[in-house]
């Protein structure tokens, strides 16, 4: 059996909210559990042998794990392959039940894969077949979310802000924000020293928020601009894209006085070039704040050598689900009907809007995705995203630790692909987000994705961004957000690679 | 061999279409995964196969497609005697190799004549080949015992004049030098002109300067006007200054009715950073606003920079549409 500590960071942090048991205890806990069980007979060596304990600490409490789970992995054909994992989220798993839970994930991995048809008491209900992440149905709630957000918030009663960690968000910070600022005013004076500043000065935001940000940097720019008797306001081009045109209108209001000097465009953050491709190497600052932490992505992971695409299909428990018919007054095997027709028409799905709000915020709570792993066959490109090569997936593992789980960012590399040719020769482009800077952090921690209110969210792999960068002529950093301690964001930033 | 050439001549800036796959293999090249043998196989494959697209495409002056270059910088570097290179230091191709000047450079040959016999004993066209020039050259390499830039520059224009001259002694008509750090450095330019002209001393061929604002990775690398390039562009011995017009616009066109030079310019008139093929008549236009300003006899029709960067379809349509654009407007001309 291997055990992996997927916790460093967190080896500090307090256990469970309410008890005092520290990470090390639960973990004590766990391997104490599995020695029963095989004291016990119930867990048989030949298993055991075989088996990978994941020991996680999920960052998002609202996440898609339940506090146990099984993997089995399978071939390109679907054949049972001998590597199993049991995960263990330490931060949910209730320690007096811990040796049941096992025992129950223990029972799990010697039921057949295949489940027997017709219903089976205590099943989950499983809601979609097993696919990569990037095509779970997490990504049509996460759109139902941003389309729908203003319902969602006067459902929740908070605006989405108060669902971040910290209460609110570090976009906004005005130290963060006059320091950027005053790092681009300096290119500008360099610019214009060397005869080279651009009549037209073009500024870009994607992922706007409120547009409180985009306030907040313009007002600062128009004071340095005045207090130095520069003239570059007056040159300034800002343009807010967002793909939302209720959310352009409000950074719109929100900007104020600058409104004249700025332009909404609605866009797909996926490929801004589309929209903007009139302004190919003219845009001397993008700015981007918690974008690619909402984008699609997979999750590899290489277990004894051997590459596997994590595959996912959507569940209830039946707990969760028994709870959701009876709330609703619906037979559970209506269920799966009422979730597609959700997904398709949002939450009109009931006649009644608030039992439809009522019907999307539960569902989306208990919703858990089942995992299994599909190994990868040497000729398979589809975990590769477009734009890249095999090869860049290659160098990224040759960097990573033998036994890793990681994310393919491929929402987050498509944007960075399709932001980078907007640059102006001198120009950088900021993306404030959660990041892995390097495959090797990836031995640190579990940086599965989240519930953010109603969104999904995720850690952002930025060793492949990294890669990205490189291919198109940018060398990529990362620097932590320094302006509030115990911040999770990074700043990624570029610069030209010669 | 030297062949008349029509008016409007068309060439190429230098390189052609890099595959992916050849890009793979350079890289595993560095990490001894392919052999020297084998890479050199395959440049012999895709150089003929780039002469045989300028060829159909219907360009006047070919280049070999210079896909065994990995970079403007290393290939030189490579070749220059008295220049270490740490060929170590690089795991993908397109990077710089660290190189470094710790004494005068010696005097040898750099291997460019025998690239040139063999491009002209695989096609009948009229040939160039390109040299990364002096200001560049000094740029990326480390210069440990030069007292100046200017010095390790002067020296470099003397070591690469002995090539340039061997070239020509071959019989290479059409030679182009290629400095797009100027755009980069403006205030260099006096004596990066002063190694330009050390370089062409003494030299038989047809010598064009291509000074564009920078191709790596497919991306300019400086913006700006070429209004820094004069008067002082003027000083130099060249018979021809090739600039980029088609990505940046022919605004700078202007500034030859401003300034007089005596060289015939090379109109880039094909942008090179975009994928999207430029139709004949796009061509033509660009071409006659041009001929608003200088005669016919002073424009050799060129794309923008290099073609390494565009997918190998889009490179060859592009060439295409420059020469049938090209052959509308020569066909006005003759009306």
């Amino acid at each position: 059996m291997l055990v992996h500590f997927n916790q460093s960071l967190q080896t500090t942090r307090p256990g469970v909210e309410g008890s005092r048991e520290t990470f090390a205890e639960l973990s004590g806990r766990v391997v104490e559990s599995l020695a029963a069980l095989l004291q016990q007979g119930q867990l048989d060596q030949r298993t055991l042998s075989r088996l990978h304990i994941h020991l996680d600490w999920i960052q998002y409490r609202a996440n898609f794990r339940d506090p146990i789970v099984v993997r089995r992995a399978f071939d390109a054909a679907g054949a049972l392959l001998p590597l199993a994992e049991i995960a263990i989220d330490l931060r949910q798993v209730e320690t007096l039940r811990l040796t049941t839970m096992l025992a129950e994930a223990q029972r799990e991995l010697r039921r057949r894969p295949v489940p027997s048809s017709g219903p089976v008491e205590h099943a989950p209900l499983v809601l979609g077949e097993y696919g990569p992440l990037r095509d779970s149905v997490i990504w049509q709630f996460n759109r139902l979310f941003w389309q729908r957000l203003a319902e969602w918030e006067a459902a929740s009663g908070q605006g989405f802000e108060a669902a971040l960690p910290s209460g609110r968000s570090d976009a906004n910070h005005p130290q963060a924000i006059s320091d950027s600022v005053g790092d681009f005013w300096t290119l500008l004076r360099d610019l214009e020293a060397r005869a080279q500043l651009p009549a037209e000065i073009f500024a870009l935001e994607v992922g706007i928020g409120s547009g409180t940000r985009a306030r907040i940097w313009l007002d600062r720019f128009k004071a340095l601009d005045e207090q130095c008797g520069t003239g570059y306001y007056a040159r300034l081009k800002f343009i807010l894209g967002d793909y939302a045109p209720q959310t352009l209108d409000q950074a719109l209001a929100a900007v104020g006085p600058h409104a004249p000097i700025v332009s909404v465009m609605a866009m797909d953050a996926l490929n801004p070039f589309k929209t903007l491709s009139f302004l190919r190497f003219k845009i001397l600052h993008v700015h981007l704040t918690n974008v690619y932490d909402n984008m699609p992505f997979d999750e590899l992971v290489r277990r004894d050598g051997r590459l596997y695409m994590v595959e996912t299909r959507p569940a209830l428990s039946a707990a969760a689900a028994g709870q959701l018919a009876a709330t609703l007054g619906v037979r559970v095997d209506e269920i799966p009907v009422l979730f597609r027709r959700l997904l398709e028409i949002g939450p009109e799905v009931f006649e009644d809007r608030t039992r439809g709000m009522s019907f999307w915020r539960c569902i989306w709570s208990a919703l858990r995705l089942e995992e299994r792993l599909r190994a990868i066959d040497d000729g398979d490109e589809a975990h590769v995203p477009s734009g890249l090569g095999r090869e860049h997936i290659d160098e990224l593992l040759d960097a990573a630790p033998h036994d890793v789980r990681f994310q393919v960012s491929r929402g987050a590399a498509e944007s960075f692909a399709n932001t980078l040719p907007l640059l102006h020769p001198r120009g950088y482009l900021q993306v404030q987000d959660i990041f892995v800077p390097a495959m090797d952090d990836y031995r640190q921690g579990f940086y599965g994705p989240g519930k953010l209110d109603g969104s999904v969210v995720s850690w952002v792999n930025g060793a492949l961004l990294r890669a990205v960068g490189a291919r198109a002529g940018y060398d990529v950093h990362f620097a932590p957000f320094r302006y509030r301690p115990g911040s999770k964001t990074m700043m990624l930033y570029t610069t030209q690679r010669d | 061999m030297t062949m008349t050439l029509p008016v409007l001549p068309t060439t190429v800036t230098g390189s052609y279409s890099m595959p992916e796959w050849l890009k793979r293999a350079k890289n595993d090249y560095l990490q001894r995964r392919v052999s020297r043998h084998d890479l050199d196989d395959m440049y012999d494959a895709v150089r003929k196969a780039a002469i045989k697209d300028q060829e159909v495409a219907g360009v006047d002056i070919i280049s070999d497609g210079e896909l065994q270059r990995d970079n403007m910088i290393d290939y030189f570097a490579e070749r220059l005697p008295g220049v270490q290179v740490d060929f170590g230091s690089k795991r993908f191709y397109y990077d710089y190799y660290d190189s470094t000047v710790r004494s005068k450079l010696a005097t040898g040959a750099l291997g460019l004549v025998d690239e040139a016999r063999s491009l002209r004993v695989l096609t009948d066209r009229r040939t160039k080949v390109t040299v990364s020039g002096p200001h560049t050259l000094v740029k990326r390499i480390q210069n440990l015992y030069y007292p100046s830039e200017e010095a390790f520059a002067l020296d470099l224009g003397r070591v690469l004049n002995l090539e340039l001259r061997e070239l020509a002694r071959a019989g290479v008509t059409d030679l182009q030098i290629d400095e797009p750090y100027y755009s980069g450095f403006p205030e260099d330019l006096p004596w990066a002109i002063r190694a330009i002209n050390a370089m062409v001393d003494s030299l038989d061929a047809h010598v064009t300067l291509h000074i564009c604002y920078g191709n790596r990775y497919g991306k300019p690398s400086w913006e700006g006007s070429y209004r820094y390039l004069f008067p002082t562009i003027a000083e130099a011995k060249v018979h021809a200054i090739s600039l980029e017009f088609a990505r940046r616009g022919d605004e700078d066109l202007q500034l030859f009715n401003e300034f007089k030079v005596p060289f015939k310019i090379g109109l880039g008139v094909i942008d090179v950073k975009s994928h999207d093929v430029e139709s004949p008549g796009v061509v033509a236009d660009r071409i006659r606003r041009a001929l608003k300003i200088l005669p016919a006899e002073r424009l050799v029709i060129n794309p923008d920079c290099g073609l390494v960067h565009l997918p190998r379809d889009v490179a060859f349509m592009k060439l295409a549409g420059m020469v049938e654009g090209t052959r509308l407007v020569r066909q006005e001309l003759t009306r």
